[in-house]
Order: structure tokens, then C-alpha cells, then sequence
């Protein structure tokens, strides 16, 4: 019996639910000799901002029990170096290109969602409104208003599917959430890092230069897994659920919180080859339940579950 | 494309160590300057970048400082205990150095591993070897003939530095690895190669980035040997 992982969501056919979220995975040309992107869903492409960004200093990374700390600073050549240099390879990644972009300005937002527009191998646009890398920024998500403004701003200037990347560590995630779809976004993304840091006992100095980061990892999984839940159980539009997802269970859990879609970050960064393993994962999986098709697990923890006597 | 990595000997001397592991899949020419993602079967998650000490027959021979969780893990558990790496990862020094001189090799600490693996590849291109250590304890990990090549303070007075002066001409190239202070300190001419926090090891997190007079350049993809004049140290 084979079943049928696909996924229709922004009226696009995703050909399985694992998409690479954005960033450990850059633009992803470097991944392609390690993984054959037929086999992915789609890949969220690293966030682009107005002016080319080389990033915070080092150390940028650190790992911490059950995940890692990251502070890379959106490393990325700007809009006008995306256009020219990464846009036009595009083709060669073998799946559906999600464009993440982020502004520092309403006027930038809006040169960002302009140019996204424009290129044509991006059939989705996320609104990273969430890095907690960004020295003296207030992430967008933090503010209810703002984050409108700027899906506003987003919606229209473009036809193509929008979506609200958001943090899990927010007050109250659905009210960020019910903002984002009201203003226009066809889904979301959560989330992201979550503010963290760690401290070198021997120097009594933060570890990171930029002194603090953003956790991943399956440390991470338990509670982007229930802001997922919550957001579903408030809002009916496609989520992607991004935390933490390491192996196939991980994966399963967060489409039966609500997510139509599974980004994978830490995973990936770990082991290029993760994605297929997962898929294969999920696969096997729903053909021991005798589930024909991935989508009608999700959000089934909503429903009753898998109704299994 | 994990390989299993069985722990088949370990020589330990306080904090450093020599660990072979019997890999269970083939390295693909693995050549010095080379490095490995070794990552333990669960915690600490992140996998981290270890040089090649030597490989042969799919033996593959690591050159260990304890430092963190997953060095400490290495240290600590039985012969037989399993792990995964991927790679090699890095580009080869000989692909980035003037094939036409020889080398000093300038080494402190776990930085003399990629600088053993050139020497064994590469002896014609080996001009002298000065591996630096603090203290007399870590002979016990090198043989006689070994021990030739290490500067140990504790005994001398002297580091590598002021015995790289002695012998240092600008005919002579110098490839050195080890702490960043012991690297500034090198002629502006010498290879420098560079250790850095690591998360993916093939160029896509961004995590290695060191800033160049050419721009941020990432320590895995780009490196790890670098110019030592094209590296902006203030960024380090």
C-alpha cells in the first residue's frame, strides 16, 4: 500500500509536508550534494534584508543541553545581491522556493516585498517578523500592531501566498497570530528561536559576543509543539510547525498539533540527510495505522485523535 | 552518509588524548586540513568538528583537548561505545599553499592534529616540526621519535615562537594551527589555520564566520587555512 504524503496548502501541492526552514540552510546550493531536494517539500530560503548583512561576530553558535544557541545576525548578501546572484540559480533547487525577507523599516518592508514579488521561482513569501539575533531590534511579533502593519504592507504588494513567520516566546501567540491572518497572511510559521544564552563559568563572560541567542533543537520541541496546538485551535489557516523536529515522532506530533507543514532546522544542520530519514519516518508510520493519506493526521490531537480502538 | 564510529583505543594524558574509532563506511580521501563532524548517539545534539590526526583502513585517529560536554563524553566512555561522523569536510591545505616550498609546522595543542596528518601525507613538504605544549604529561602520548618534534615550556622556557625564530627564513613557508594568540603572533606571510564553533560543517548555517580583508568567509567552507595578513583579528 503506498500512501499519499502530499499536502495542499496556498493552493500549491507540496509534494510531502517536510519543508528546510530558513536559515541552517542558507540558500541551499550547498546542501545539494548531500541531499537530493526532489525529496523535500520545499525549502524556505535563508532571510534576505535590504542591505547585505555580514552578520554578528563570532562565536555565533553554542550548544546547549537538548539544542543549540545561534546568533548568526542574518549573514546575507542583500536584496540587490539576492537578485542578481542567488535568484537566477534558483532553479537548480529541485522543490518549491519559499522567499523569507525581513525589513528593519516599513519602507524597507516594502522594497523587500516588491522585489520578492518580482522573481518568479519564489511561489511563497515568509515574513521573518521573529529573529532574535538582530543587535538594538525589537522583533515585529512583539507588537501586535506592527506586526499587521507590516503583513499589510506585505498583502498588497503581492499575490503569492503570504506567510507570518512568529515566535513561540511572545505573551500570547494567538493574538499575534489572529493579527497576522487578519491582515492578510495565508499562513504561519511557528516559530523560531527562542531567546537564550549561556555563560562561561571560567570567564564569567556570555559565550556568544552577541551575548545572547536563539535556541533550537528538541529542547525546544514541547513548547513550539504547543503554541502550534493553541494556534489551531483558534485560527483555521495552514501552519508550519517548526521546533525541534529531530526524528519522524517529532514530525507526527506536530501535524497532529495543527501543522500541515514541518520545517526542519537544527535536524538538518546535524545531518544533512535527516529530511529523508524523516520521510521515510512518517511513511512507514502511517502505513502501520493503515492511514492512506498524511493529511488526515493533521490536527487530529483536536479531534478526538487517531481513534484507535 | 552518518557513519558509525566504534571508540577502538584511547591513550589519554590529563586532558588531551589519542582516540581511534573503527569506522563502519569509507572516508573519501580524507586529506590534511581536513576535518570530521562527530557527533555523539544522543546528547550533546550538535555534532562538532574534529581535525584528522591519520586515517588508514578506515581507522581514523582523532587528537583530543577535553574543553566541553561532548570532548568529555569522548574522554569518559568504554572502548566499544559508538558514535557518528560525516566528512571529510574542509578544503585540503595542499589545494590552498604553494605546492612548490616547504613548511615549518607550527603547532600548539590539539592544533598539532591536521599538522601530524600533513606529515604523514606529505613529508617532502615538511621542512621542521615545532609542536607546542604546556607541560612535560603529554610525552606519554607520543613515541620516542614523536617527541622530537614537541616544545614543552614547562621544560624549556620556551614556546614555539621563539624556537620558530631561531630556524625562520622567508624561503621557508610556515602552516601553522593552534591557539589564536600563538597565531597572531606568526610571520603576516604564514598559513593560519583556524578552529571555530561549528554547526553544519559544509558551508549552510553561517556559524564559522571569520571577517577577511576579502569579506566574511566561513571556516569550514572557505578554510580552514587562511593568510594570516588577509585575517581581520580584531573580529576573533
Amino acid at each position: 500500500m503506498g500512501v499519499d504524503l502530499s499536502v495542499d496548502v496556498f493552493g500549491i501541492k507540496f509534494r510531502n509536508p517536510i519543508i528546510l526552514a530558513s536559515g541552517p540552510v542558507g540558500f541551499g546550493f550547498e546542501l545539494m550534494p548531500y541531499l537530493d531536494f526532489s525529496n523535500v517539500g520545499a525549502i524556505t530560503l535563508k532571510t534576505v534584508t535590504l542591505k547585505p548583512r555580514e552578520g554578528n561576530p563570532p562565536p555565533r553558535l553554542v550548544d546547549s543541553h537538548g539544542g543549540v544557541i545561534n546568533s548568526i545576525g542574518l549573514q546575507n548578501p542583500g536584496i540587490e545581491g539576492f537578485v542578481e546572484e542567488i535568484a537566477p540559480r534558483l532553479k537548480e533547487l529541485k522543490t518549491i522556493k519559499i522567499g523569507s525577507i525581513a525589513g528593519f523599516s516599513m519602507d524597507e518592508w516594502e522594497i523587500l516585498g516588491e522585489e520578492m514579488d518580482k522573481i518568479k521561482e519564489i511561489k511563497i513569501i515568509e515574513l521573518n517578523l521573529s529573529c532574535p539575533n538582530v543587535k538594538g531590534k525589537r522583533r515585529w511579533v512583539e507588537d501586535a500592531e506592527l506586526t499587521q502593519k507590516v503583513v499589510k504592507i506585505a498583502r498588497k504588494l503581492t499575490n503569492k501566498p503570504i506567510i507570518a513567520k512568529l515566535a513561540p516566546d511572545v505573551t500570547d501567540i494567538v493574538e499575534i497570530a489572529k493579527t497576522a491572518v487578519d491582515a492578510g497572511a495565508d499562513g504561519l510559521a511557528i516559530g523560531n528561536g527562542i531567546q537564550a544564552m549561556r555563560i562561561d563559568v571560567e570567564t564569567g563572560l556570555p559565550v556568544l559576543k552577541l551575548k545572547t541567542g536563539g535556541l533550537g533543537g528538541p529542547a525546544i520541541k514541547p513548547i513550539t509543539l504547543a503554541k502550534v496546538f493553541k494556534t489551531r485551535e483558534a485560527l483555521d489557516v495552514p501552519i508550519i510547525g517548526i521546533g525541534g523536529i529531530m526524528n519522524w515522532q517529532d514530525a507526527i506530533e506536530h501535524a497532529m498539533a495543527g501543522a500541515s507543514l514541518l520545517g526542519l532546522g537544527t535536524a538538518v544542520m546535524v545531518d544533512p540527510e535527516a529530511p529523508v530519514r524523516i520521510i521515510e519516518g512518517i511513511e512507514a508510520f502511517l502505513e502501520r495505522k493503515k492511514i492512506e493519506s498524511f493529511n488526515k493526521i493533521i490536527g487530529v490531537a483536536h479531534k478526538g485523535g487517531l481513534n484507535v480502538h | 552518509m552518518l557513519i558509525e564510529a566504534e571508540l577502538k583505543e584511547k591513550k589519554i594524558s590529563k586532558d588531551y588524548g589519542l582516540f581511534t574509532f573503527k569506522l563502519y563506511g569509507d572516508l573519501e580521501n580524507p586529506e590534511a586540513g581536513q576535518f570530521v563532524m562527530l557527533k555523539a548517539s544522543d546528547e550533546p545534539v550538535l555534532a562538532k568538528p574534529f581535525s584528522i590526526y591519520s586515517y588508514k583502513n578506515r581507522e581514523l585517529t582523532l587528537f583530543i583537548k577535553r574543553v566541553g560536554r561532548l570532548t568529555g563524553k569522548i574522554f569518559s566512555s568504554p572502548i566499544g561505545e559508538m558514535f557518528y561522523i560525516r566528512g571529510p569536510h574542509g578544503n585540503p591545505y595542499v589545494d590552498l599553499i604553494d605546492g612548490e616550498k616547504q613548511y615549518i609546522l607550527v603547532g600548539g595543542g590539539s592544533g598539532i592534529a591536521p599538522l601530524n596528518f600533513f606529515s604523514e601525507l606529505h613529508p617532502a613538504m615538511v621542512y621542521e616540526k615545532f609542536y607546542g605544549f604546556k607541560g612535560s604529561y603529554i610525552r606519554e602520548l607520543f613515541t620516542e621519535k614523536e617527541q622530537r618534534s614537541l616544545v614543552i615550556e614547562e621544560e624549556s622556557g620556551k614556546t614555539v615562537l621563539d624556537v620558530l625564530e631561531d630556524v625562520y627564513s622567508e624561503e621557508i613557508g610556515i602552516l601553522a594551527c593552534g591557539p589564536v594568540p600563538m597565531l597572531k603572533n606568526l610571520p603576516a606571510t604564514s598559513y593560519v589555520s583556524l578552529e571555530a564553533m561549528m554547526g553544519c560543517g559544509i558551508g549552510t548555517c553561517k556559524s564559522c564566520a571569520v571577517k577577511t580583508k576579502k569579506g566574511v568567509k566561513l571556516v569550514c567552507k572557505n578554510g580552514p587555512l587562511f593568510r594570516k595578513e588577509e585575517i581581520i583579528w580584531e573580529w576573533i
